[in-house]
């Protein structure tokens, strides 16, 4: 029997051969598992021993803290509707200035979901933008792109009642660094790594959420 | 372009790993677990295999996969142990089956063949369902045992040549089955 035909037969007895795919419900039930460990303390040699769920929440707190109620999960509950979508009908481009307004969250204490496209495919709003200016709490925004939302001249991100370091992971809008902002329907930021400085991973994952 | 911040926000390294257990080991890891254990213990062992590759995150080499079946296997190792301790404490309780008995049975059977690779040594039979089952190069496969390319291309030859003298013994034997009804182990 030549090492060819031992793989067949090898092959051709592996148990595993017809499983189906897990169960999406399981495979994201494993993943909430496994990241329910807190790598900030990662000291404890790689033995078998389950983490305690409650290092999540330490997890979280550097993060930002959404009261995902829900399905929409990100929508947060505080602040009113104090925000106006941009002008309606639809028109690519505006007559006059336009300016989408959305607002941040307060800090509400709530646990994030993971960033993934299909949450931030619902976002109402989605622009690669950058900071032109940032004064009394609203950060003044110049699109370049809009993934989603009525393209307006400018976004503009009012932070005044925001800590911005939690709401944005280390990230603080500065004058002059692109970004990538999302927002609900409501006029607020998706925070909790939806929105933040421009990296090629937060690039993708609006490219995989809005892409064509 | 933009500056990458210095640290990663928690939650877009999340969204890393998410990517690469989706995309490139939940499936593979699955497989290898269902290869060598019962259902139950291979859930609990790709829990606990995605938990260490979550905590060792940074360490995940290029490609991932071999890197997280040596994960796999060790924290497989670990689950065996304890079952075996648990044994002797409550001997009655027969948590894990003979691997390939456990569950429903996928893929069809071979008997000679897994009777020939049970009469190997572990190591042996391991090699060989990294070789065929799992697919994997000598180099991989020695990402995997944590040994050299080189050790594992030898020992691979000389395992498949074993594989083809024990098979040989086991096919014999079924040529006169009954007659005995035992196929003596030489080693």
């Amino acid at each position: 029997m030549t090492d060819d035909e031992l793989f067949d037969r090898l092959r051709a007895a592996d148990p595993a051969a017809s499983l189906p795919p897990a169960d999406p419900d399981r495979v994201a039930r494993f993943l909430e598992e496994a990241m329910t460990d807190d790598t900030l303390t990662e000291s404890r040699e790689t033995g078998t021993h389950h983490r305690s769920p409650l290092t999540w929440l330490v997890a979280a707190a550097a993060a930002v803290l959404i009261a995902g109620a829900g399905a929409g999960a990100f929508a947060l509950l505080n602040t009113g509707d104090d925000t106006t979508p941009p002008t309606a009908g639809g028109e690519p481009t505006a007559p006059e200035s336009t300016v989408t307004e959305l607002t941040m969250p307060g800090a509400t204490a709530g646990r994030c979901m993971v960033p993934n496209a299909g949450l931030l495919s619902q976002a109402a709003y989605a622009v690669d933008a950058e900071a032109i200016s940032v004064a009394d709490g609203v950060v003044t925004l110049d699109a370049t792109e809009w993934y989603a939302g009525n393209p307006t001249d400018q976004v503009e991100v009012d932070q005044s009642s925001a800590d911005m370091q939690a709401l944005i992971g280390a990230t603080e809008f500065e004058e002059g660094q692109r970004y990538l902002v999302a927002g609900t329907e409501g006029g607020q930021v998706m925070v909790c790594g939806f929105s933040g400085a421009y990296t090629d991973t937060l690039a993708a994952l609006y490219s995989e959420a809005f892409g064509s | 372009m933009g500056t990458e911040p210095e640290v990663e926000h928690p939650n877009i390294r999340r969204a890393r790993f998410e990517t690469l257990v989706r995309d490139e080991l939940i499936e593979p890891l699955r497989r290898f677990l269902l290869r060598r254990t019962d259902p139950a213990t291979a859930d609990d062992v790709l829990a606990e295999t995605l938990l260490v590759c979550w905590r060792r995150f940074d360490e995940v080499p290029e490609p991932a996969l071999p890197w997280a079946y040596g994960v796999a296997r060790n924290c497989l190792a670990n689950a065996q142990r304890s079952v075996r301790r648990q044994e002797r404490v409550a001997a009655k309780l027969a948590v894990v089956d003979s691997p390939r008995e456990a569950g429903d049975p996928v893929g069809s059977r071979d008997d000679a063949l897994h009777e020939a690779l049970e009469r190997l040594r572990d190591s042996d039979a391991e090699l060989l369902r990294l070789w065929a089952w799992e697919q994997l190069t000598p180099a991989e496969i020695a990402t995997v045992l944590d040994v050299t390319a080189n050790a594992v291309s030898i020992r691979l030859h000389r395992s498949r040549q074993e594989l083809r003298e024990e098979l040989g013994k086991v096919e014999a034997a079924a040529g006169h089955e009954e007659s005995e009804g035992g196929i003596s182990s030489d080693r």
